[in-house]
């Protein structure tokens, strides 16, 4: 079941007095199953805060559709079932915690024992239940963000869109969000969250899109994305001979390595995607050299992330150079 | 959608009190109702004018420039303080934003008004003089003048920065002060050009002279707090135009709030 669905989203600014045209989005589909976690991962500039604010309402749709919960965006039907946390949230910096979330409770219609208890469950889960009486401007940047959270979650959602949830916070903080993130998947909720910071999209999303320059460039599971192919072969090797027999063994090893790093008797190999590992180790072996251990590596995300940022800079010079 | 205007007209009434803005006021009023006394002392058995002038001034003046101080950051200031983002993404309309952040200014600006009546009846009960109807009515007026300018700087405030909305509501404030003049200026100036501006500008512009008419003639009769004053009817027909206008502003602002992009 679709969750969330776009299809060819489409938005254009135009600055104030130039009327100059920016295509901040330029065609975004993509679909969000229920349950799902989705990562929405991009650079910085890519579209992903623009794509959540035509979702939520914030700007309007230049062109393609969005559906949320069945409901065409903007649809007031649907906000009453998404919680919403902005990319550095602000809140009224007078209120308290528990004032927020009042104040939340109170926009979704929430009865007062009902805002009063959601509050103060939401205040401990967030870790803010020591401080739910204190003004937020006396709050720092990641309690404010658990403020944020809290008040994403006050109207229990079927639906949370997290913009840069983790950002701000210190790595303790991020693992709590990412902690709270599969918490809400194993209560059945679906979470649709843009991050730049590729480790947490890796860690907790089933499927993810890459958007770069306004278009998606993938969609799908990590694993798949990244393809089971080996990329390379690290074999660690000590080498136990004296000066010159080391010397002699890490310029034969050289020979039949695409890389060789390391100093005195420990030496990094680095081999090919075609290369023989057991041959090389044979070879390696009969130089005297002790195995210390072979990591074969697959592409990353990360690796992926950054071949497209790298295409999306080289299409943005082209078109550039073309206008 | 009652509950939702009132969450949010309570968070703006909150706001002026955690900003200190009732504190300001307060200050205000203990300033006015001082300089009641010595302008009183200084008249000759005229403190009772004194402090019926100086505090029906002060709520119309005074709170017209705090409406217009208020107003102008209302909805600017949730859009650049980005505060807007975790409101409107909840299931309420813009509309009902809007309205709720004027209804939470109303609520402030009645206290302004209730804290300066306050103050002018007791002083006036320490001079052993005691409350009349015309001074209700003209308290009344004062408020809808007030709620009004409220209006004025809310519009301007939904596309407008503070400092042009100020400008621009401040003038407005000032020419719908002046509206005899101006039908004056629409019926006998010399120039056309100046009757067709004068016309123009009676048609753009609320008229808030009708909310300020002690000592002034109505119906060709000249009305006055201290003796006889307008009729309820006036008030009513006063009010009624200022609701129009609260009304009319309203949409406008609700409108172009509704359309805007918040990057």
């Amino acid at each position: 079941m679709k969750i969330l669905e776009t299809t060819n989203l489409a938005k254009t600014y135009r600055t104030p007095f130039r009327r100059k045209k920016v295509e901040a989005l330029r065609g975004v589909s993509f679909e969000v199953g229920k349950g799902e976690v989705f990562g929405f991962l991009g650079p910085n500039g890519a579209g992903k805060t623009t794509t959540i604010r035509c979702l939520m309402g914030l700007c309007t749709i230049t062109s393609g559709s969005a559906i949320i919960l069945g409901q065409p965006v903007p649809s007031r039907e649907a906000r009453q079932r998404v919680g919403f946390l902005p990319e550095q949230p602000y809140f009224y910096d007078y209120l308290t915690v528990t004032e927020l979330l009042d104040l939340g409770g109170r926009l979704f219609g929430l009865g007062a024992a009902e805002r009063a208890r959601r509050g103060g469950e939401l205040a401990e889960k967030v870790g803010l239940g020591h401080a739910r009486n204190l003004p937020l401007k006396k709050f720092s940047k990641g309690m404010l963000q658990r403020a944020g959270l809290a008040m994403a979650l006050v109207n229990d959602p079927e639906l949370v869109v997290l913009d840069e949830p983790m950002s701000g916070l210190d790595p303790v903080g991020r693992k709590e969000v990412r902690d709270l993130i599969l918490e809400l998947r194993d209560a059945g909720k679906t979470v649709f969250f843009s991050s730049h910071i590729l480790s947490d999209v890796e860690q907790v999303s089933d499927r993810v899109a890459i958007v770069v320059g306004g278009t998606i460039r993938d969609v799908g599971r990590p694993r798949e994305l990244v393809g089971a192919s080996r990329l390379a072969t690290e074999v660690v090797l000590h080498l136990g001979g004296d000066e010159a027999a080391n010397a002699a063994a890490r310029e034969a090893i050289a020979l039949r390595a695409d890389k060789v790093r390391g100093v005195e008797g420990e030496v990094l190999a680095v081999l090919g995607a075609g290369a023989d590992v057991d041959d090389f180790l044979a070879f390696a072996r009969g130089h005297g050299g002790k195995v210390v251990s072979v990591t074969p590596r697959h592409e990353t995300l990360e690796d992926l992330f950054l071949r497209r940022v790298e295409a999306g800079k080289t299409e943005r010079r082209a078109e550039t150079v073309a206008s | 959608m009652m509950g939702r205007i009132w969450a949010i007209a309570l968070n703006t009434f909150r706001e002026a009190a955690r900003i200190r803005v009732l504190y300001g006021i307060l200050v205000l009023v203990v300033g006015a109702n001082l300089l009641a006394i010595v302008l009183g002392e200084m008249s000759i058995h005229e403190q009772a004018r004194v402090a019926r002038d100086i505090g029906l001034a002060s709520i119309s003046f005074v709170g017209s420039m705090t409406a217009i101080f208020l107003g102008v950051f209302l909805l600017y200031g949730e859009v650049q303080r980005r505060t807007i983002y975790s409101i409107v993404t909840r299931p309420i309309a813009r509309w009902e934003f809007v309205c709720g952040k004027y209804l939470g200014m109303v609520l402030v600006l009645t206290v302004l008004a209730a804290l300066f009546s306050v103050a002018m009846v007791a002083l006036l009960a320490w001079q052993g003089v005691g409350l009349t109807a015309a001074l209700g009515k003209a308290v009344l007026l004062a408020w809808f003048e007030v709620v009004t300018v409220a209006a004025i700087a809310v519009f301007f405030s939904s596309f407008s920065s503070p400092f042009l909305s100020g400008i621009f509501a401040l003038a407005l404030f000032v020419i719908g002060r002046v509206t005899p003049d101006l039908r004056s200026a629409a019926a006998t100036a010399d120039a056309a050009w100046i009757r067709t501006v004068a016309r123009g500008t009676l048609e753009i512009v609320p008229d808030l002279h009708l909310f300020a008419i002690s000592g002034r003639a109505v119906d060709g009769q000249t009305v006055s707090v201290h003796g006889d004053f307008v009729a309820w009817s006036y008030v009513a027909s006063a009010a009624g135009h200022g609701l129009l206008w609260i009304g009319a502003l309203l949409i406008l602002a609700c409108v172009i709030f509704q359309r805007r992009d918040f990057v």
